[in-house]
């Protein structure tokens, strides 16, 4: 087989860009879907019944469907539904900000639910608010269980974001599919490919690893 | 009433008043009839089986739960029921709970100063001078840096004490605040309770320790499912008891009256 590796620094460039792009994608979505996150799994324990139940659907459709669907869906639907075009930078971002929010909600609430009532008695004991106590008490000791779930739902969402490339955004496996697809060299971008991701993602997942190790046994 | 006019009133000597207090959870009746009063300086213990009601009285009395009958007074006040209302009463109640309860992500320091900041809204300075204090009345001082999950049991307890005396409450609540405890550790918390009770503390505990009741209580309450069934000095209580119940109960805990 004739193989020309030389295709590979000649679009070092793109290549680049369009893992900054995969960088950017996953660090925006994490930055939504975090604190989205943290406001389904309260609107959850809404004392609201019509609130709590808008919630749980929320979380049982987008958890359960394949990220591409939700993806393509986004595309085709939010010009429809806000009469104007997203770039597909934004789509992307909104679908795959839908799919981590329900993910994250779910590690949120079983990471409050696992604070021991008493926590939020003594903090109510002291004069605090519900708010108060749940901000101060509650949610520091949550965040320290769910670190490791969130850290291992940071390497998939890494991997995941190139699902996107199905709408032409400009991340790193779109990019490198467009080389390739110019110029006929398949096995090189594609093992281009997978040596970036794998070279920027091995070190998130023993970043994600050590989480586990700090925070995963924690009491 | 403006704060002049209040300082002028002599301070009721009564501060809890518990009339005909009734506690249900759903067909469950925890407490019922329940009549007791809590004078200014005082010491209560309230002694019984276990389930016969104490926490739930204790919880009712700070408005962790609230009562399905009767009345329950704070210096002659009822007990309110919209939230920032339940808030200031309890702020001037301090309570202290059989798993210490305190907060692991805080230093025992951080512990004490969480009430002073966040609701009582004093600087970080004040707090802190005011906890590093507590922390010497305990006898922590060396203590104050160190995390929950590095004090003895005997110690957190002693922390969640400071953690309460903080918000300087009129009164201090305490649920088995030994129970959990190892034998050896049990003293320490005990020495630090008997301070507060010669510094003229109002206080409330329910405890199952009844040498320390005999010794400090100035009035206690023996319970039994969800009723009171005999009050009085400790002497009564303990050596000439009335009921012949109460005479049960402490004999199963190897008290002979
Ligand atoms: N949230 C609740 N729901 C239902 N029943 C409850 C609840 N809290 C307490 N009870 C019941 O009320 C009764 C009184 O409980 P309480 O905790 O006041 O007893 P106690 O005297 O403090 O006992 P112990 O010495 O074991 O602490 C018990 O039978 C208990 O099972
Ligand atoms: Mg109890």
């Amino acid at each position: 087989m004739n193989l020309d590796w030389t295709i590979i620094p000649a679009s070092a460039g793109a290549l680049a860009r369009g893992a900054l792009i995969t960088i950017a994608l996953t660090v925006l979505t994490m930055a939504i879907a975090v604190p989205c996150g943290i406001g389904v799994a309260m609107l959850r324990e809404s004392r609201l019944r019509p609130v709590a139940l808008l919630a749980t659907c929320f979380v049982e459709l987008f958890r359960n469907l394949p990220i591409i669907l939700v993806v393509y869906w986004a595309f085709y639907v939010m010009p429809v539904v806000f009469g104007i075009a997203f770039s597909p930078f934004i789509t992307g971002l909104v679908a795959l900000s839908l799919n981590n929010t329900a993910y994250n909600s779910e590690t949120f609430r079983s990471g409050i639910k696992s604070i021991r009532k008493g926590q939020t008695e003594a903090a109510l004991a002291l004069g605090m608010s519900e708010a108060q106590a749940f901000r101060k008490i509650v949610l520091p000791q949550a965040w320290r269980r769910v670190l490791p779930v969130l850290a291992t739902t940071w390497v998939t969402l890494f991997k995941d974001t190139s699902l996107v490339s199905v709408i032409a955004v400009g991340d790193l496996a779109h990019t490198a599919m467009q080389i390739r697809s110019q110029s006929f060299r398949v096995i090189e971008m594609l093992t281009a490919m997978a040596a970036i991701y794998w070279l920027l993602g091995y070190p998130q997942a023993k970043i994600a690893d050590w989480i586990h190790k700090k925070f995963g046994v924690t009491e | 009433m403006t704060a002049a006019t209040l300082a002028m009133q002599p301070a009721p000597r009564v501060v809890l008043q518990y009339r005909d207090v009734r506690k249900l959870y759903g067909d469950f009746v925890a407490l019922s009839g329940v009549s007791m009063e809590v004078e200014r300086g005082q010491v209560v213990c309230l002694i019984g089986p276990s389930g016969s009601g104490k926490s739930t009285l204790l919880r009712c009395t700070n408005a962790l739960e609230t009562l399905d009958g009767g009345e329950l007074l704070f210096d002659g006040v009822p007990l309110p029921r919209d939230p920032a209302s339940i808030r200031k009463v309890r702020q001037r109640m301090g309570m202290v709970f059989q798993n210490f309860e305190l907060f692991p992500h805080k230093t025992a320091i951080q512990n004490v100063m969480m009430g002073p900041s966040t609701v009582l809204g004093l600087s970080e300075q004040q707090s802190r001078a005011r906890a590093e204090a507590l922390l010497v009345k305990v006898g922590l001082s060396d203590k104050a840096g160190n995390y929950p999950a590095n004090l003895s049991g005997g110690q957190q307890q002693r922390v969640a004490i400071a953690r309460a005396l903080a918000m300087e409450p009129e009164v201090m609540l305490f649920d088995e605040p030994t129970s959990a405890l190892d034998p050896e550790t049990i003293g320490e918390v005990l020495n630090v309770m008997k301070a507060l009770a010669d510094d003229g503390m109002t206080m409330v505990v329910v405890t199952h320790e009844m040498t320390f009741a005999r010794r400090v209580a100035d009035h206690v309450v023996v319970f039994e499912s969800g009723q009171i069934i005999e009050q009085g000095p400790p002497a009564q209580i303990f050596d000439a008891p009335i009921q012949a119940r109460t005479r049960d109960f402490l004999g199963h805990l190897g008290w002979d009256a």
